[in-house]
């Protein structure tokens, strides 16, 4: 097994998700078999200090001008519960 | 009127001359898609109202003889990762079921703006991630061609209704294949520009720097004509080009290939692939010789190398595009929690479905400290390996011509339990992405059981021009799309 | 065995933009909770950001104002997090090519200069305000703030005293000021400093565990904060109890005046940063750098010298002037319309500055319009009013921004110089204290002050003081 069911389980804490234990196990499993087909990528002979210089496109850049949405009904039509323009959730620890 | 067989010029220039009206064709399309549909299984959302509203302006419009833009009175359906301003776009995922853009995507804009009409949302794999569309959290849509198979994914919906009648353009997205590998499945042409050429404002990122919007279209043509329309730099999208590089690909489509000097990797059409497959790819090759282009043999840039590559970096991409789904905001809640911590880890392990979570798995450990150079980082200098391999074979070819895809439309739930066996079959798709370069499907035969077979024609950078010119001439002297409507009876 | 403190400061600043890094939504402070929001800034999905163009030249300029290099190509990485703060649930900022690199800024700490080296400045975005009630089993969220453009300025761990620390955050606040990069208000959150502290023996080369406290919103809390850190981890080094300071974050809870642990290293985030692909590489040429260069103002080292050589003020009176940039300014240009300079120092220090006190006005709001101060000045100078009734017209132009002429008119405030009208008061104090003379003539010299006193008041202050004492004494002289 290249990949530990306690190491799926520190991955899945990073991406917040849950699985129970058997979930856990196949996920090892399928991540054994992607894996190692990726190893397929030692093969190639790569520059690894060559700096990836074929996709430097150039940013193009906003003007500093403000402007408002305006339609803040429309804006936050999704959010679950609003109080005052605040968008309420459950208590949050800092 | 019959659909399948009207192509959007016929459609925009009917309504120009006042021998179609445009609500008639709505209403004809949804007669259709009443019809079809609880079949296939193509459509999330359908816009009725609105649509007939829109049919209905267009129509006074043509009366008083006022200018009509380019896809007047066309109807078009829109794969539901791209956002529609009040009308929902699920992402074919659980975690959006209830969830309303306030805002058009930049494509959805400019259709409208040339008189496009919206008709409905289609069904997709969840947040694109699969090629079969039984990744969809609402519904599987079917194959047209043969209703226990699949149609393809992740646009097999936007695929499959144009494929069916049930619109004569469609909107999809894809990242790996995801426009071409359902538009081979169903008989359509779908075509993939180079990254940057459409903007991507509004689409529901999968992988950011490979997720590219295309037409999927009954005809070369057709997609010609809308890409036309989609083209052009956005001031929302800082990945979309610069406005000179837009093409006028219907001026250049009618020119020919003779002297178009043609890759093709012939190792690849021996080893392995299905036999029809490979039969119909040669028959074409044949083709494209005859109508004067200069053929020879190639080696594609590292195949099976660049599968890992685009999962890494796709899965990468996705782990942190599929972060904001957690519940705070918008999107699927859990009816009960303890805590934030626990709303956002709860909605996202309810909502999202097994594919999604694998792939977002694949790509938070591609990323995590201790894995970024053996993984994430080698990944992306294939990519850029590959992005010069195939520099240097466009400095020496103007086309590449391979299969779609390694095999037919395989039946529903037949590679549902073995991911990579499904990554496998983008095997001939996702270099494009990766190389960020123009690929178009077209169909090209049947197999003995009546199932289309996908031609793919990859171009260089913003070399659409020539795909199309090749996939147009190639369409005439093949006349499969013709077959196509014929083909279709029995639905 | 002597201890000694290392301290490398992190800064945050939000730059002086119209609008937001990846949107147009307005920056504009305390304005109603998700107001300047949009789908782009919600993150909502499929938007896209685009960076602001002003925001790269602003942190061009901070680099230059720092003394760092300009890298001509950089670009943006996502750091990935789950907090409700951000709703995208990453910050698009700058991991390992940040836009400028290297640079360093001199501070004085009693008298004596030292360097301090900083290692980089970054451009990202900044989070949005979560509001915890303490009485509700919710929270608020108020995603203005979210996108805001930032800087972060992380200095080399060259500070070796809570004191050093702050003079490096004053030193850069005003440079920043000064350049027009932020107007780092502290108390707005517009400038805030993380410091990472660790305590290690005099000679000792390798640094022991750091500690970095968040959450100092002015200099008193983080001068006060510092000095609390400072002492926890000597207490415990001294006590042999050093293993107990460990690498972790802690958070400043002003209303305790203790640091409290928030995380430690072990629950520390793996942020899995990687290239953000929806923004391209920044590149620009050197022609913009030399054009922002030369846009970039008198810094205060700069301006301290010449205020020394040109005005000759003194350096107390320096300090307090270039410690507040409008100020300054205020000063220069009321110089400049033809003031003295000296003198007119010496009422903003003065005068102005109290008022602004009991006002609770900024440098920046100062009412009062440079040429009526200059004209005040004249008036006081050709003896038209006397220096204490000056100031009532003061007090009055600030609060009626009204010129100081018309006040003088309006009020009958013109100094008494008619030598017939003075002598006619005089001789009337004179006849009713008869004491007073008799005092004076006796001896007492006092009386003289006493009597003054009452002219005063029977002219209402306005009598020219000068003339006033010479009448008076030719006035008893002739009594005698
Ligand atoms: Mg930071
Ligand atoms: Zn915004």
């Amino acid at each position: 097994m290249r990949i530990s069911v306690e190491e799926v389980q520190h991955i899945a804490k990073l991406a917040k998700l849950r699985f129970s234990t058997e979930e856990a196990e196949k996920m090892a499993t399928e991540f054994d078999s992607i894996l190692g087909h990726f190893q397929s990528m030692d093969q190639i002979e790569l520059n690894l200090d060559g700096s990836r210089d074929t996709n430097v496109v150039e940013a193009p850049l906003r003007e500093d001008k403000a402007s408002v949405f305006g339609d803040q009904n429309k804006l936050f039509k999704n959010a679950k519960k609003l109080q005052e323009g605040y968008i309420q959730v459950p208590k949050i620890i800092e | 009127m019959e659909l399948r067989t009207m192509s959007i010029d016929e459609i925009v220039t009917g309504i120009k001359n006042r021998k179609i009206k445009a609500q008639e064709l709505i209403e004809t399309i949804y007669k259709k898609i009443d019809e079809v549909d609880p079949i296939l299984q193509g459509y999330l959302t359908l816009c009725k109202e609105e649509a007939l509203k829109q049919a209905k302006q267009i129509d006074e419009k043509a009366m008083k003889g006022e200018k009509l833009g380019k896809l007047a009175g066309v109807p078009v359906a829109i794969k539901d990762n791209i956002c529609t301003d009040g009308v929902l776009t699920t992402c074919g995922s659980k975690m959006l079921e209830d969830f309303i853009p306030p805002y058009d995507a930049t494509v959805v804009k400019k259709l409208k703006e040339e008189g496009a009409i919206i008709i409905g949302k289609t069904n997709m794999d969840e947040f694109a991630m699969g090629s079969s569309n039984e990744n969809s959290a609402f519904k599987a849509t079917k194959n047209p061609w043969d209703i226990k198979r699949v149609p393809g994914g992740s646009s097999g919906g936007s695929a499959a209704v144009v494929a069916a009648g049930m619109a004569p353009l469609s909107l999809g997205s894809d990242t790996g294949g995801s426009i071409r590998q359902p538009a081979a499945f169903c008989g359509v042409v779908g075509l993939k520009p180079t990254y940057g050429l459409v903007s991507r404002f509004g689409l529901i990122a999968f992988a950011s720097s490979l997720d590219q919007i295309g037409p999927i279209a009954t005809n070369v043509k057709d997609c010609a004509l809308s890409l036309e329309v989609l083209q052009g730099h956005d001031p929302m999208d800082a990945t979309s080009v610069r406005e000179e590089v837009k093409g006028n690909y219907l001026e250049e489509i009618e020119k020919g290939i003779e002297g178009f000097r043609i890759g093709v990797p012939i190792d690849l059409l021996k080893g392995g692939l299905n036999e029809e497959i490979s039969k119909a790819i040669e028959g074409s090759i044949e083709n494209l010789k005859e109508l004067g282009a200069i053929v020879e043999e190639i080696t594609l840039p590292i195949v099976d190398e660049g599968l890992s590559a685009y999962y890494i970096i796709s899965s990468a991409e996705a782990s942190s595009n599929l972060a904001r789904f957690d519940g705070i905001r918008y999107g699927y809640r859990p009816k009960q929690f303890e805590s934030v911590e626990d709303l956002m880890e709860r909605s996202r392990t309810e909502a999202f479905g097994e594919e999604v979570k694998r792939r977002i798995m694949l790509g938070t450990y591609a990323l995590s400290s201790g894995y970024y150079d053996a993984y994430y980082n080698k990944a992306q200098k294939i990519r850029d390996k590959i992005q010069k391999q195939y520099e240097a074979l466009f400095n020496d070819y103007d086309l590449i011509v391979t299969p779609t895809t390694p095999t037919l439309p395989f039946l529903q739930g037949e590679k549902i339990n073995d991911p990579m066996e499904m990554y496998l079959g983008d095997i001939f798709t996702i270099s494009a992405n990766l190389a960020k370069i123009p690929a178009l499907s077209m169909p090209c035969g049947f197999s003995k059981e009546g199932l289309p077979i996908g031609l793919q024609i990859i171009g260089g950078a913003f070399k659409e021009d020539k795909i199309l010119r090749a996939a147009y001439k190639l369409e005439q002297k093949l006349q499969v799309t013709k077959n196509v409507s014929v083909g279709k009876e029995g639905i | 065995m002597a201890w000694e403190t290392i301290i490398g400061m992190e800064i945050h600043v939000e730059l002086a933009t119209k609008s937001k890094i990846f949107c147009s939504c307005p920056t504009t402070f305390g304005a109603p909770p998700n107001s300047q929001t949009c789908p782009v800034c919600l993150g909502l999905p499929g938007t896209l950001p685009v960076l602001n163009d002003e925001v790269v030249k602003l942190a061009i300029k901070a680099g230059l104002a720092l003394n760092c290099d300009i890298n001509l190509s950089s670009k943006m990485d996502r750091k990935n997090y789950f907090y409700p703060d951000s709703p995208k649930a990453y910050q698009i900022s700058q991991y390992d090519l940040p836009i400028c690199s290297g640079g360093r800024i001199e501070i004085e700490v009693e008298g004596k200069k030292k360097e301090i080296r900083i290692n980089r400045i970054h451009i990202e975005e900044d989070a949005g305000k979560l509001i915890h009630m303490v009485e509700e089993p919710h929270s608020l969220i108020d995603y203005n703030r979210v996108g805001v453009p930032l800087i972060e300025i992380v200095s080399e761990a060259d500070m070796r005293s809570p004191q050093e620390a702050v003079e490096y955050v004053k030193t850069l606040k005003s440079i920043l000021e000064y350049a027009g990069i932020s107007d780092c208000r502290m108390e707005q959150g517009s400038l805030r400093c993380d410091a990472n502290i660790s305590i290690r023996r005099v000679g000792q080369e390798e640094l022991n565990s750091k500690v970095e406290i968040k959450n100092m919103n002015s200099f008193k809390e983080l001068i006060k904060a510092m000095e609390k850190e400072e002492k926890r981890q000597r207490e415990l080094y001294s006590f042999g109890e050093g293993h107990k300071v460990i690498q972790e974050t802690r958070r400043w809870d002003s209303g305790k005046g203790r640091t409290v642990s928030m995380r430690t290293k072990e629950d520390a985030h793996d942020y899995r940063y990687f290239p953000e692909p929806d923004i391209p590489t920044i590149h620009f040429n050197r022609n913009l750098v030399e054009s922002i260069e030369k846009m970039i103002p008198e810094l205060p080292e700069a301006k301290k010298k010449r205020f020394k050589d040109f005005y000759q003020l003194t350096d107390k009176e320096i300090e307090i002037l270039i410690g507040d940039k409008p100020l300054a300014e205020f000063y220069e240009r009321t110089v400049k319309v033809g003031a003295e300079p000296k003198i007119v120092a010496n009422w903003i220090l003065g005068d102005l500055l109290k008022l602004l006190k009991v006002e609770e006005l900024q440098g920046s709001e100062i009412p009062i319009k440079e040429k009526d101060l200059v004209e005040l000045l004249k008036l006081i100078e050709t003896g038209e009013i006397s220096g204490k009734i000056a100031k009532e017209v003061f007090e009055t132009m600030f609060k009626t921004r009204e010129e100081p002429k018309s006040i003088i008119a309006k009020r009958g405030l013109t100094q008494i110089s008619g030598e017939e009208q003075l002598e006619r008061y005089i001789l009337e104090v004179l006849e009713n204290n008869p004491q007073s003379v008799e005092d004076y003539h006796g001896g007492k010299k006092q009386a003289m002050g006493y009597l003054m006193g009452q002219i005063m008041k029977a002219t209402q202050g306005q009598a020219n003081p000068q003339l006033t004492k010479e009448i008076l004494t030719m006035k008893l002289q002739n009594l005698k």
